[in-house]
C-alpha cells in the first residue's frame, strides 16, 4: 500500500490492507490484534504503531516523498481464511468488488502478460 | 482457457475471476480482448493479490466459497497436462534450450488433477475433499517472514517510480524486492519483462536481463529447477 502520510483515515487503511480499526483492535476477518494508541477519535490511524504490531514493513522513498507498507508478517501468507474485500478495475477501469460474488464459488486466478 | 472452464463451472454455481498482474494494463489488454471473457476479468497493477492471498507466480489461484471463505490457498493453477514431456530435445538445439526444456519436465504436472479438483468442488462444494477447513487453509499457505513484507513494500515503491517514468529508481527498488523474496516470481518476471521487451512488441518471455539485473529467466529457472518454480497443489 502506497502512503503519502503516516497518519491515514482508518477506512483508507482498511481498503488498502484488509485490516479494519475496531474497538477490540485491528481486525482482519475473524482475527483481532489489540494495538493500543493506534486509533484516534477522528477516525485517523497511526500507521507506524499498526505496522510495528502486525509486522508490516514500512519502506520510505525520500526522493519521491512516499512510503510503502507491506502486508502483515511473522506467520503465514494467510492470517485468516476469511477472504478480504478486494476492489480492482477491469481493463477499461470499471471497478469490481470481490464481495459481489457472495453466494457463488470463486476460482480467483492470477495470470500476466509476461 | 479460463473462459472455457468458466462456462463449464458457471451452471454449477462457480465463477472464474481472472486477475492480470501487469503494472502496465495496456500489456494485458490484447490477451483479454482475444479471450472475450464473460467472467470478471480484472487488472492488478500493484500485485495486491500477492499481499492478500500469497500469490507468488503465475498462473496461481485461490478458491473462495459462497460465504467468502478461502478453502484452498495460493497454488499453481495449470489446468492442462504439461506439454513438455512431449517435446523432443535434440542435439541441434542450443545447449541452454536443451537444459531449460529438460528442467521443464520437472515442473509439477498437476494440470489434469487440478482441473478435476475444481470440477469436484464446483459440484460438491464443502463436501468436496479438496475444499479445506479454515485452519488447514491458513496452515497450507506459505510462511511469511518480515523480509517478504519488506519485498512487497519495495516492489510497490518500484511500481510507483515506474508509473512516474523514473525507471532507474524503479529498477533499484525492484532489485531489493528480488533479493528479499527470491521465491516471488511475480516481482522478478514483471520487472525483467519491462527491460527485455522491445517497444511495441509482445511481452518477452526469455528475459535476458544480464545488463540490468545481472541475471536472466533461464539462469534463475535452472537454479531453482522445475520443482521449485511454483507452489505445487497438494491434492
Amino acid at each position: 500500500m502506497l502512503l503519502h502520510h503516516l497518519t491515514v483515515p482508518a477506512t483508507e487503511f482498511r481498503d488498502g490492507t484488509g485490516w479494519d480499526a475496531k474497538p477490540e483492535g485491528m481486525c482482519k476477518g475473524d482475527v483481532c490484534v489489540p494495538v493500543p494508541g493506534a486509533s484516534a477519535a477522528d477516525g485517523m490511524l497511526d500507521v507506524g504503531r499498526v505496522a510495528d504490531r502486525l509486522g508490516m514493513a514500512l519502506e520510505e522513498d525520500p526522493a519521491a516523498g512516499v512510503w510503502a507498507l507491506g502486508p502483515e508478517s511473522g506467520g503465514h501468507a494467510l492470517t485468516t481464511a476469511v477472504a478480504p474485500e478486494l476492489e480492482l478495475p477491469d481493463v477499461d477501469g470499471n471497478p469490481f468488488r470481490l464481495s459481489a460474488m457472495h453466494g457463488r464459488k470463486v476460482l480467483l486466478v492470477a495470470w500476466a502478460s509476461w | 482457457m479460463w473462459q472455457a472452464l468458466h462456462e463449464e463451472i458457471d451452471p454449477l454455481g462457480a465463477t472464474v475471476v481472472t486477475v492480470a498482474l501487469d503494472v502496465d494494463p495496456a500489456k494485458a489488454r490484447p490477451w483479454i480482448e482475444r479471450a472475450s471473457p464473460t467472467h470478471p476479468s480484472l487488472v492488478d497493477v500493484e500485485h495486491r493479490v500477492d499481499d492478500l492471498f500469497g500469490i507468488s507466480n503465475v498462473p496461481m489461484a485461490v478458491w473462495i466459497d459462497e460465504s467468502g471463505t478461502l478453502v484452498r490457498p495460493a497454488e499453481a493453477a495449470s489446468i492442462r497436462p504439461s506439454p513438455y514431456a512431449a517435446i523432443e530435445i535434440t542435439d541441434r538445439m542450443p545447449a541452454r534450450m536443451q537444459q531449460v526444456l529438460a528442467e521443464m519436465r520437472n515442473l509439477p504436472d498437476t494440470g489434469e488433477a487440478y482441473r478435476a479438483a475444481i470440477l469436484d468442488w464446483a459440484r460438491h462444494g464443502a463436501d468436496s475433499r479438496f475444499a479445506l477447513a479454515p485452519d488447514a487453509v491458513i496452515a497450507a499457505s506459505r510462511p511469511r517472514p518480515i523480509e517478504h513484507s519488506r519485498a512487497a513494500a519495495c516492489f510497490e515503491l518500484g511500481r510507483h517510480a515506474h508509473e512516474r517514468g523514473d525507471d532507474d529508481a524503479a529498477i533499484g527498488w525492484w532489485k531489493r524486492a528480488h533479493a528479499l523474496f527470491p521465491e516471488n516470481w511475480t516481482y522478478k518476471r514483471q520487472a525483467w519483462t519491462l527491460v527485455s521487451t522491445p517497444e511495441g512488441a509482445d511481452s518477452d518471455k526469455a528475459q535476458e536481463v544480464q545488463d540490468v539485473y545481472g541475471t536472466s529467466w533461464s539462469d534463475e529457472f535452472l537454479a531453482v529447477g522445475g520443482a521449485g518454480y511454483t507452489v505445487t497443489p497438494d491434492l
